[in-house]
C-alpha cells in the first residue's frame, strides 16, 4: 500500500510541476476565470444604483426652474445629458435608446401665478414605449421631490405616509449569485475541459498505452489527477475569491476551512466527468461533442452565467438535479450565507450521490489507448 | 537452459483476418531474438500479446513461468516495453521521466544513473521535447528497465535512424543483453538481425515460416543452391557512409 501511494505521489509531484510550467494551461484555468470574473462583476456592480439617462430640456425663465433643473443634475438617481438643449434632439437620442426620458419645464413653470403666492407649474416627462418603465419610475421620482417642495410652500399635515426602514441583516446581492456561478464555471473549465482536452492527446501520442504496460492501476492514476486537481483548483479559486474580495466587495461569512473542503469535493466530483469523457474517448473527435453535449446545458442550467430563480419552476426542479447544481448552492450557502456543512446535508448529499455515480461510469469506460 | 518465455500455439484473431495462427517459440535467458516479417505479418500483435496490451484468443505465453493471461499484473513487473515511436508528456524533465517511470512500479531510484546508461545525463535537466529521435529512443529504454525486468520487448527501434544512432542502439542493445535480460524485438533490416539477433523467427501471414539463427538460416539457403546474380564487393555504402562520416553520434539540435 505504501509502494502504491509513493508511486500516486510521485505522479501529483510531477504532473503538478508540468502544469505550471504550460503557460497555455495557466492562462486557461486561473486567467480566463479571473477575465470572466472582472466582466460580469462589472457588469453587476454597475446594477446596484439605478439610475435613469435623461435630459432637462428647460423653456422656463423663472428662477425657481432654473433652480430645479441644477438640482436635477446634482440628484443620484438622474444622470443628466446636458448636451441636449432641444426636445427634438431629446427624442433622437431617446429613440436610440440612449436615453430613458426627457424633463421638460414648460414656459411658465415655476412663474407665480396670479391669485397665488406660491410659484407653481407642472413638468412634463416624455418617453418612448420602449422605456415606459423607466418613465413611470422616474414620475414617481419627481413626484417625491415635488412633494417635499410643496411641503415648504404649503404646510398641510398628512393622514398617511411611508417611513423607509433598512434592515441591518445582509441581504444577498446580485454579485453573490454570479460569483459562486463563476466559481462553478471555473470548476468546470479544469474539471471537464482539461481532462478532455489532454487525455485523447495522450492517447494518440501512445503515452497511456505505454503506462498501461507497467503495473500501474486506473485508480492510481485517477487519484493523481484528482489530487493534482484539487491543488491546482483551490489555488486558482483562492485566486478568484481575492479578486472578489478586494475589487468587487465579496463579503465572506462563512468558515474558510469548511469553504476549501467544500470547494474541493467540488472538483473532484466534477472532475470525474472529465475523467469519465476523457478516459472514454478514443481521440479529440468523440472527446469533442460529447463534452459539449454535457457541458453546455449543464453550464446554464445549474446557474453558472443567471441565478437559476430567474428559470420556470419545472426547470428549477429539473436544474436542481444536476450535479453542478449542489456544488454552486453550497458555495454560496456556505461563503455568503455563513451556513456550515451540517446545514447543507440536502446539498452534500446529491453531490455524494453524483460522486458515486461518475466515478463508477468513469472506472468503468476508462481504456488506456 | 531453461527458457525464460515459451509460447505455445498462440492465436490471434481480428473479424476475419488470423493475425496470429498458432505460433510457437521460445526465447532463453540473455538472449536476443528476432522477430523478423513483411507487413501485417503478425509481429506487432505477437508483441503486443506477450505484453499483456492485447487478449490473447488461443494458446500460452509463459514468462518466466508465469501465464501473461492468468496474471498480467505479475508479468508487468517482469516485462520492459519499448515502444514503436516513444513519447512522452511534454514540459517534464528527463529525470523526471526517469523518476515517474519508477515510481509506477512503486521503485524509487536515482534517475541520473540510469541517464548516465544511456549517456543521457548531459541532458537531465532539459525537457523531453528538445531531445532527437535518436534521444527519445534511448531514453525510451532506459525507462523501460527502471525496474530491472528479465524480458524486454523493442518494437522496431531502430525505425527512422540515421546510421550513427543506429549503430549506436545496436551497443546499448548488447549491453542490455550482457546484464542476463532476455531481448524480444522486431525489425525491418536484415543488417541488424544479422549483427544483434542470436536467433530469429521468420514470420508470413500469422505463421512462423523460419526459425534458427541467422548462420544457419543463411547456411541453409545457400544449400538449396542459392547464390546471388550480382558480385558481392567487400564492402557496401554504409561502410563508405560510416567511413566517411565517423561513428560519433549526431545529436546535436
Amino acid at each position: 500500500m505504501k509502494r502504491s501511494l509513493y508511486t500516486v505521489a510521485t505522479f501529483v509531484k510531477i504532473n503538478t510541476r508540468r502544469f505550471f510550467r504550460d503557460k497555455l494551461a495557466l492562462f486557461f484555468s486561473m486567467g480566463f476565470p479571473l477575465i470572466f470574473l472582472f466582466v460580469f462583476g462589472s457588469l453587476n456592480s454597475g446594477n446596484k444604483n439605478v439610475s435613469f439617462n435623461v435630459a432637462v430640456i428647460n423653456q422656463s425663465d423663472s428662477s425657481f426652474a432654473k433652480e430645479f433643473a441644477k438640482s436635477a443634475s446634482d440628484n443620484k438617481v438622474l444622470k443628466v445629458n446636458k448636451d441636449i438643449t432641444t426636445l427634438d434632439a431629446a427624442k433622437e437620442k431617446m429613440n436610440k435608446s440612449e436615453l430613458d426620458a426627457t424633463i421638460v419645464l414648460p414656459k411658465d413653470f415655476g412663474d407665480v401665478q396670479k391669485g397665488s403666492k406660491t410659484p407653481s407649474g407642472q413638468a412634463e416627462i416624455v418617453y418612448t414605449k420602449n422605456n415606459e418603465q423607466s418613465g413611470q419610475a422616474l414620475s414617481s421620482v419627481l413626484q417625491a421631490q415635488f412633494k417635499q417642495i410643496n411641503a415648504k410652500f404649503v404646510n398641510v399635515q398628512e393622514p398617511f405616509t411611508v417611513k423607509t426602514n433598512e434592515l441591518n441583516e445582509k441581504s444577498l446581492s446580485a454579485f453573490d449569485y454570479t460569483f459562486a456561478g463563476l466559481l462553478g464555471f471555473s470548476i468546470i473549465g479544469m474539471g471537464i475541459f482539461g481532462p478532455v482536452n489532454v487525455f485523447p492527446e495522450l492517447k494518440k501520442m501512445g503515452i497511456l498505452r505505454r503506462l498501461s504496460t507497467t503495473p500501474l492501476r486506473v485508480w492510481q492514476y485517477f487519484l493523481s489527477t484528482m489530487i493534482g486537481q484539487a491543488i491546482i483548483g483551490l489555488i486558482s479559486l483562492t485566486a478568484m475569491f481575492i479578486v472578489a474580495i478586494l475589487v468587487f466587495h465579496l463579503q465572506v461569512v462563512g468558515n474558510y476551512f469548511e469553504l476549501g473542503l467544500f470547494l474541493v469535493l467540488g472538483i473532484i466530483t466534477i472532475l470525474g466527468i472529465g475523467l469519465a469523457l476523457g478516459g472514454w474517448a478514443k481521440n479529440e473527435r468523440q472527446a469533442a461533442p460529447l463534452s459539449n453535449i454535457i457541458v453546455f446545458p449543464m453550464m446554464f442550467l445549474s446557474g453558472t452565467f443567471f441565478p437559476r430563480f430567474l428559470m420556470p419552476d419545472w426547470l428549477q426542479n429539473l436544474s436542481g438535479l444536476l450535479p453542478l447544481t449542489p456544488i454552486i448552492d453550497g458555495i454560496r450557502l456556505i461563503a455568503t450565507e455563513g451556513k456550515h456543512l451540517v446545514d447543507i446535508a440536502p446539498q452534500l448529499g446529491l453531490i455524494g450521490i453524483w460522486l458515486v455515480v461518475i466515478y463508477f461510469i468513469a472506472f468503468r469506460v476508462f481504456r488506456w489507448e | 537452459m531453461k527458457a525464460m518465455i515459451e509460447v505455445t500455439d498462440l492465436k490471434k484473431r481480428y473479424g476475419d483476418k488470423q493475425a496470429v495462427d498458432g505460433i510457437s517459440f521460445t526465447v532463453k535467458k540473455g538472449e536476443i531474438f528476432g522477430i523478423l516479417g513483411p507487413n501485417g505479418a503478425g509481429k506487432t500483435t505477437t508483441l503486443e500479446m506477450m505484453e499483456t496490451l492485447r487478449p490473447i484468443d488461443g494458446g500460452t505465453v509463459k514468462i518466466d513461468g508465469i501465464d501473461v493471461s492468468e496474471d498480467p499484473q505479475k508479468i508487468k513487473y517482469l516485462i520492459g516495453v519499448q515502444p514503436q515511436t516513444p513519447a512522452f508528456q511534454d514540459k517534464t524533465k528527463l529525470i523526471e521521466v526517469v523518476e515517474m517511470f519508477a515510481a509506477a512500479y512503486g521503485e524509487h531510484v536515482d534517475p541520473m544513473e540510469f541517464l548516465r546508461d544511456v549517456e543521457l545525463e548531459e541532458k537531465a535537466n532539459s525537457y523531453v521535447e528538445s531531445l532527437s529521435g535518436g534521444q527519445k529512443q534511448r531514453l525510451s529504454i532506459t525507462t523501460a528497465l527502471v525496474h530491472g525486468p528479465k524480458v524486454f520487448f523493442l518494437d522496431e527501434p531502430t525505425t527512422g535512424l540515421d546510421p550513427q544512432a543506429r549503430r549506436h542502439l545496436w551497443e546499448l542493445i548488447e549491453k542490455v543483453r550482457a546484464k542476463g535480460i532476455s531481448v524480444i524485438m522486431t525489425t525491418h533490416y536484415m543488417d541488424e538481425a544479422e549483427v544483434l539477433c542470436d536467433r530469429i523467427a521468420v514470420m508470413d501471414n500469422g505463421k512462423i515460416v523460419a526459425i534458427d539463427t541467422p548462420k544457419n538460416l543463411i547456411q541453409q539457403l545457400l544449400k538449396r543452391g542459392f547464390s546471388k546474380k550480382q558480385h558481392v564487393e567487400q564492402a557496401n555504402l554504409e561502410d563508405v557512409f560510416i567511413d566517411l562520416t565517423g561513428k560519433g553520434l549526431r545529436d546535436g539540435q
